[in-house]
């Protein structure tokens, strides 16, 4: 192993290996550095299908998805650090890395650029108000996931799902299959949280309600959990009396949203994003530091692991260009601006002195619209003019910007035409 | 046959332990719980008051400023963490302005040092998050913040070292007294005999001491706080106790720093009948947010990462009560220590042993106040890691990525005279899971390790008490 690379990339799920193998060049030393024993992160316990369709061009489980990632990676003889944790990134001339592992303890790694691929974790307990006891069996979904297909025990035998988030569908399902009951899923919004395919396949098809603007009033149970009170709420989510319905369960399981682990941001001054609470970046995908890439759930959440190779993909070229050409060109950048109809945009600024191909805007609507007729503008000129069909805010969207499509150096605007 | 029996290992209990292992007597304590410091001690605002609001000529006004001057030794002997805020009090309108002058009156009487009376202007150049509106801020220097469950903690493994034994899991169900004797009886059918009990029951003194003794002047009446806790991330916002002014209801909502960089917001107060009920609220939550905007701006919500509630024993002494049973010589009270308890024990523990039991022994040649200190990885140079990690690989390996904890400081909080086998257990020892993530990534990890240094199967871990594995035994082994 080597002191100094070119290119960093921390993480070693989907992103961290699409980033890879897309920066890869022979005349460039990339290092992947991963805190686990095994590449694949996240994919490793998502043993359902469903992965790889718009990627792969044929539906694979999470395992086998990550698989044919790590054997590109393998036979291009990439660099790779697992059972490693950076403990933080500082840049002076280059960035500065420090890790630490059991064969060396603590030490330094020099990069000239780095990719940041560190995925996401799952909102708990206490970052929302669960009012109640405060007993064992109440865990995120994501956990319960990887004590099922990881060390193979399920948490517990009758369950009830807080969110419809993806993780908490699927596990609905898994759990049932592996011999559970599920017994509901609460959600707090008056539309599902997961794809419409999740809601299909993983509650319908297994008789498993799911109960649509209801929260949970009250947990009960000192030690061990025993019931969850869960009611309804009207527009302004206050409760609405006499609504309740009482489960007795011994497991509840959160999916109630991921949030981008941005914990190496903090040694770095870095533009961040309050909405998608991660970086700012431009459709360069490079944050406010020079050299600094961030992509895949370590960005924003995404939908589909395809979307996170496509974007990663992205930010491993673009990393790739920065370290060859290494030009220092002044930078023009202007936020992209949006509606209230819009949660949040990626990127979140442009840099006009970058623009020589297409780029997509991603975002999410903050509610459901059957039809969605989008006016991209610069100043009081329409350069652009997209229908949605069928928009919902779990599901992200996108639009292409070509460089033609620029007619100014005012900032992109994109707002919804009311209906 | 034990000198004392103490009755209760939470923070008072703890250090009386301490205090006692100074002498050469047989001590042992006696806790319900299966770990140390898990009721009242572990659910707290961590404030060691300056001693301000106690009304002056009680127990709690003289013990408080002694207890805040005897932190400054366990800081030095049992390398406790202490973090010097300092804390303003505001006074939100004229009548509280007038209150205020009172409350500086008998904090002078208390003997609290260097107070002085700031204008909101000249307190915002500190804490510029402070309410604009607030009307005056006494400031109190000595105000202070402690991790209690780490103090209890290391003055019990202090005391364990120079001699006083722990039984855990030691619910006391029946205490007779013949002879100058006591014989105490556990849940778990072991039987005690000791010259002297101490009881430091917390919330359920008066139950231990109704067992000898149907006549005591003191009933305790639980009061539940509900806190917030925000994430170390919030560093900064605020760097002192914020007080608002004292009510009837107590010191009121406080904005406190923690020595690990959270802040607490809370606590709440209110009457519960159930002396185990430590259930949040959404009443109790709002009731926080309500009150905070009175003292700050800018509260930053958005990295709230846990709400927690704990109970503490108020009593009908309306004071302290340490004392000797009247009618059962040898039986001693430690009861009604509510607020400001955390900071008076070290002092409760002295003045029992000194001015109540009045003990004369010379201290033994053997004690050995010096505990030494924790290892905490993150914080050490880098040679010093660098020795370490040559010796234990596993200082290497980050098992919390939140908090930067590594496999060999959880495996130090499973072993170890005072170690635990449980997921809280270590949570509390090693601060594995109190992050951001609150245990997401690294609980699995940390189940796998207990059940390696343990050799025991994964579904027998338990998350806090008896009977609470995580994982499913069945949907192993097959049924």
């Amino acid at each position: 192993m080597k002191q100094s690379y070119d290119i960093t990339i921390i993480g070693a799920g989907a992103a961290g290996l699409s980033a890879a193998l897309e920066a890869y060049d022979d005349t460039l030393d990339i290092l992947i550095i991963e805190r686990e024993k095994n590449f694949g992160g996240i994919l490793n316990q998502c043993i359902h299908n469903g992965f790889g369709l718009h990627v792969f061009k044929e539906e694979l489980t999470g395992p086998e998805y990550a698989q044919k990632l790590i054997d590109l990676v393998m036979e291009k003889q990439i660099d790779y650090l697992l059972d490693t944790t950076v403990l933080n990134i500082s840049k002076d001339e280059v960035f500065s890395i420090k890790a630490t592992n059991i064969t060396s303890g603590e030490f330094i790694i020099e990069s000239k650029s780095v990719i940041l691929t560190t995925g996401c974790y799952e909102r708990a307990r206490g970052h929302v108000d669960i009012p109640g006891d405060r007993p064992k069996g109440i865990m995120t979904a994501g956990s319960a996931q990887r004590y099922l297909n990881i060390d193979g025990y399920l948490v517990g035998k009758k369950v009830f799902i807080l969110g419809s988030g993806d993780i908490g569908l699927i596990m609905a399902r898994r759990m049932t299959l592996e011999g559970a009951t599920v017994l509901g899923v609460a959600e707090l919004m008056p539309y599902s949280n997961g794809l419409t395919r999740n809601i299909v396949q993983c509650l319908n098809d297994f008789d498993i309600p799911l109960y649509l603007s209801h929260t949970i009033k009250e947990v009960v149970g000192k030690e061990k959990l025993e019931k969850v009170i869960i009611q309804q709420v009207d527009e302004n989510r206050q409760f609405i009396e006499n609504t309740e319905k009482t489960f007795e369960v011994d497991t509840l399981l959160l999916s109630i949203g991921l949030i981008p682990d941005v914990k190496l941001f903090e040694s770095l001054s870095i533009d961040t994003d309050p909405l998608t609470k991660s970086a700012l970046v431009n459709q360069k995908l490079e944050t406010s530091v020079k050299g600094l890439y961030a992509c895949g759930n370590a960005l924003h959440v995404h939908d589909l692991v395809d979307d996170v190779t496509i974007e990663s993909r992205k930010a491993g070229k673009y990393a790739k260009a920065y370290v060859i050409n290494q030009k220092d060109i002044d930078k023009k950048q202007v936020p992209i601006r949006f509606d209230h109809h819009i949660r949040y945009v990626v990127p979140q600024v442009v840099d006009y002195h970058l623009i020589d191909e297409p780029f997509d805007v991603l975002f999410r609507a903050t509610q459901k619209h059957d039809v969605l007729k989008l006016v991209i503008k610069q100043g009081d000129q329409v350069i652009r003019k997209k229908t949605l069909k069928y928009v919902v805010p779990a599901e992200m969207q996108k639009v292409q910007i070509k460089p033609e499509d620029l007619i100014n150096d005012l900032p992109i605007e994109i707002m919804v035409e009311e209906v | 046959m034990y000198d004392f029996t103490i009755i209760g290992a939470g923070i008072v209990g703890s250090l009386i332990a301490r205090e006692l292992s100074k002498y050469d007597l047989k001590v042992c304590v006696l806790e319900k719980e299966n770990d140390v410091a898990n009721v009242q001690t572990r659910a707290n605002s961590a404030i060691v008051h300056s001693g301000h609001d106690p009304k002056h000529g009680t127990l709690k006004a003289r013990l408080s400023v002694e207890g805040n001057k005897l932190y400054e030794d366990l800081e030095k002997e049992l390398h406790i963490s202490l973090l010097r805020t300092g804390a303003f009090v505001c006074a939100k309108d004229k009548d509280e302005v007038n209150d205020m002058k009172k409350l500086y009156e008998n904090a002078l009487l208390n003997q609290v040092k260097d107070m002085e009376f700031l204008s909101i202007e000249e307190a915002r150049v500190l804490e510029p998050n402070l309410n604009p509106s607030i009307k005056k801020v006494l400031s109190l220097p000595t105000t202070k913040v402690c991790f209690p469950w780490e103090v209890a903690f290391f003055a019990l493994e202090n005391a364990i070292k120079n001699g006083v034994e722990l039984h855990r899991n030691a619910l006391v169900t029946e205490i007779t007294h013949t002879n100058h004797m006591f014989t105490i009886k556990t849940k778990d059918n072991q039987t005690y005999q000791t010259k002297h009990v101490i009881n430091a029951a917390g919330v359920y003194t008066d139950e231990i001491a109704t067992l000898i003794n149907p006549n005591i002047p003191y009933q305790i009446k639980p009061r539940k706080g509900e806190y917030y806790v925000l994430d170390k991330s919030v560093k900064g916002y605020m760097e002192h106790v914020i007080y608002p002014m004292p009510s009837k209801k107590g010191k009121g909502v406080l904005i406190t720093p923690q020595v690990h960089g959270n802040i607490l917001l809370g606590p709440t107060s209110e009457w519960v009948s159930d002396k185990d009920d430590i259930s949040t609220s959404l009443k109790g939550l709002h009731y926080i947010k309500e009150h905070i905007k009175d003292m700050a701006i800018n509260v930053p919500y958005h990295l709230i990462i846990r709400q927690f509630a704990g109970v503490r024993s108020t009593s009908t002494y309306e004071d302290f009560y340490i004392q000797e049973d009247d009618a059962v010589k040898g039986f001693y009270h430690v009861a009604g220590v509510d607020s400001p308890g955390i900071t008076a024990a070290p002092a409760i523990a002295k003045y029992l042993v000194d001015e109540v039991i009045k003990l004369s022994l010379p201290v033994k040649h053997t004690f050995n106040p010096i505990l030494q200190k924790k290892i905490v990885y993150k914080d050490l140079s880098k040679q010093e890691k660098d020795e370490l990690h040559q010796d234990k690989p596993l200082y290497g390996r980050i098992i919390c990525k939140c908090e930067d904890i590594t496999e060999q400081e959880i495996i130090d909080a499973i072993h170890g005279p005072l170690g635990s086998d449980t997921i809280k257990g270590v949570k509390k020892r090693a601060r594995a899971g109190s992050g951001l993530c609150q245990g997401g990534y690294c609980e699995s990890l940390v189940l796998r390790i207990i059940a390696r240094e343990t050799h025991k199967p994964l579904h027998e871990v338990n998350y806090d008490q008896k009977e609470t594995q995580i994982l499913d035994k069945e949907s192993k082994v097959g049924s």
